[in-house]
């Protein structure tokens, strides 16, 4: 038993201490690569079973949730009538045009082949790898935005860490008032808003999107829609909560970003503003944590993320 | 030494064991329940230690639990580690006599996989990779520990029946009279 434990704590430290590339890492993306077939094939068993998920889940909504949704219902049904005609529209232009080429977006498609195998974590499992160019990094977005970051490549597979894990953080603002924040994602599978200055309008409806700071993602994908927004007295931030519209079930298609255009990385002023943040924060004294943020360890304003400190965390 | 050598059958762990593996590979990534997902390999390891010497348990959980963190996203090493105790710890506890669907091996196993979930969550939490302690013990932890109890319970009842597997018997065919005879 004592090889055992002393073999696991090694390979524990290695993991820990080595880089992406590391041999621990390459032994898991083997692993993942020879697994991939089976993966797919419990994939396409599992996806009819789907909707018993969904159906949990409704039976256990809370009351507040379902007098939400109703009162939702009601101002959705309003608006279809209005957006009946801007559907049609939408489907020719999205014929003509497509995701890629709204957002001029450089990306290769791949498919969803599973979740996270354990619960600490919030990741899901694409087809596809190394071989078709897929890097660690790499921004993921679907129809509806942003879901996350490739996090580790194996040859025919990606995982990709979701916006929602706790450890992600994305460089964020919202879209209406330009207010730049981080989204950050919460132990309970929530996104939380972080670091929007109160000297901003920030109101329940309004949506957030990529800022482009830090280069991994592009500026202006939809992230999600603000669900809440609180501010306390003498408080220098909004509490803000972001209910996100991108799912991530089996079989769905996934956009991987393969690389950004200079228009679609963050602006001269999008860096001051958030300069302008960082000083907010400072003369505050709660500014490292938004320094490192979003400025970085150098001082530049890269939007580096945790990456620094943990392999496993997200952009910006 | 096995023993319960009348019920031991390799090629039943055998299957056992590959169907885990099976289903870990194309199952848990797929099931999510209330925060929680199954650990096919954590309830093999269980499993099988209530019924193996402790030296067969350790190296079975140190496998069980080194493919549960090459499978996964979670730190290498990590659940390896957990499995290999708790696998010893186990097995010596029931001194491989336990075993089958019987009610002190469905304790022992419960107890456990709870063990090792709530360890898991800890550890996570003291590695950084969660921030939220309650959640990570109370939310994945306990929801996971559900979810891997029940596929225990049900490798537990394909491992065979406890009360028949259980050292000798007096049983005797359908038909014949039994050897013993009542003193008076």
């Amino acid at each position: 038993m004592i090889v055992f434990c002393v073999l696991s704590v090694l390979l524990l430290t290695f993991y820990i201490r080595e880089g992406e590339a590391g041999p621990i890492h390459a032994v898991r993306s083997g692993v993942v690569t020879a697994t991939s077939p089976v993966r797919y094939v419990g994939s396409v068993v599992a996806s009819p079973f789907n909707a018993l998920g969904n159906i949990f889940s409704n039976l256990t909504a809370s009351q507040e949730t379902l007098s939400d949704l109703k009162q939702q219902n009601a101002e959705l049904t309003g608006q279809v009538a209005q957006l009946a005609e801007a559907k049609e529209t939408a489907e020719r232009l999205e014929g003509l045009l497509g995701l890629q080429s709204t957002y001029n977006l450089q990306s290769t498609a791949a498919r969803i082949i599973g979740g996270s195998s354990d619960a600490w974590s919030q990741t899901v499992t694409i087809d596809k790898g190394s071989l078709d160019g897929f890097e660690i990094g790499m921004p993921v977005c679907n129809a509806y935005g942003v879901i996350g970051q490739i996090t580790e490549v194996a040859l025919s597979s990606s995982t990709v860490l979701l916006i929602n894990d706790e450890t992600s953080g994305v460089s964020a603002m919202v879209q209406s008032s330009r207010a730049q924040g981080m989204l950050r994602g919460q132990a309970d599978g929530s996104l939380r808003l972080e670091y929007v200055s109160t000297d901003y309008d920030v109101q329940v409806g309004d949506i957030v999107i990529t800022s482009g700071l830090g280069g991994v993602f592009p500026k202006g994908l939809p992230l999600g829609t603000v669900s809440s927004v609180e501010r306390r007295d003498n408080d220098v931030y909004y509490d803000i909560v972001v209910r996100t519209s991108a799912s991530t079930e089996n079989n769905e298609e996934v956009l991987v970003i393969t690389a950004l255009s200079d228009d679609q990385r963050a602006t001269d002023e999008d860096i001051a503003a958030a300069n302008d943040i960082d000083s907010v924060q400072t003369s505050t004294g709660d500014g490292d944590s938004q320094e490192s943020d979003q400025t970085g360890e150098d001082g530049s304003t890269d939007g580096q993320d945790s990456s620094d400190t943990t392999d496993e965390s997200t952009e910006e | 030494m096995q023993l319960r050598e009348s019920s031991y059958s390799p090629s039943r762990y055998r299957a056992l064991a590959v169907v885990a593996v099976l289903l870990q590979i194309a199952l848990a990534p797929q099931i999510s329940i209330a925060g929680g997902t199954v650990n096919f390999m954590l309830a093999l390891a269980i499993v099988l230690s209530l019924t193996f010497e402790p030296h067969s348990a350790v190296f079975i959980g140190f496998f069980s639990g080194l493919f549960f963190d090459l499978t996964s996203s979670a730190p290498v090493g990590l659940m390896s580690l957990l499995l290999t105790v708790t696998s010893f710890g186990v097995s010596s506890a029931a001194h491989g006599a336990l075993g089958g669907f019987t009610r002190e091996s469905v304790r022992f196993a419960v107890i456990a996989i709870m063990a090792v979930n709530l360890l898991y969550g800890l550890c996570l939490f003291l590695m950084g990779v969660q921030t939220d302690l309650i959640w990570a013990l109370f939310g994945h932890g306990i929801a996971s520990t559900v979810l891997d109890a029940l596929v225990a319970v049900l490798f537990l009842m394909a491992s065979g029946s406890g009360s028949s597997q259980r050292g000798f018997s007096a049983r005797t065919r359908p038909g014949r009279s039994t050897r013993y005879k009542v003193l008076k």
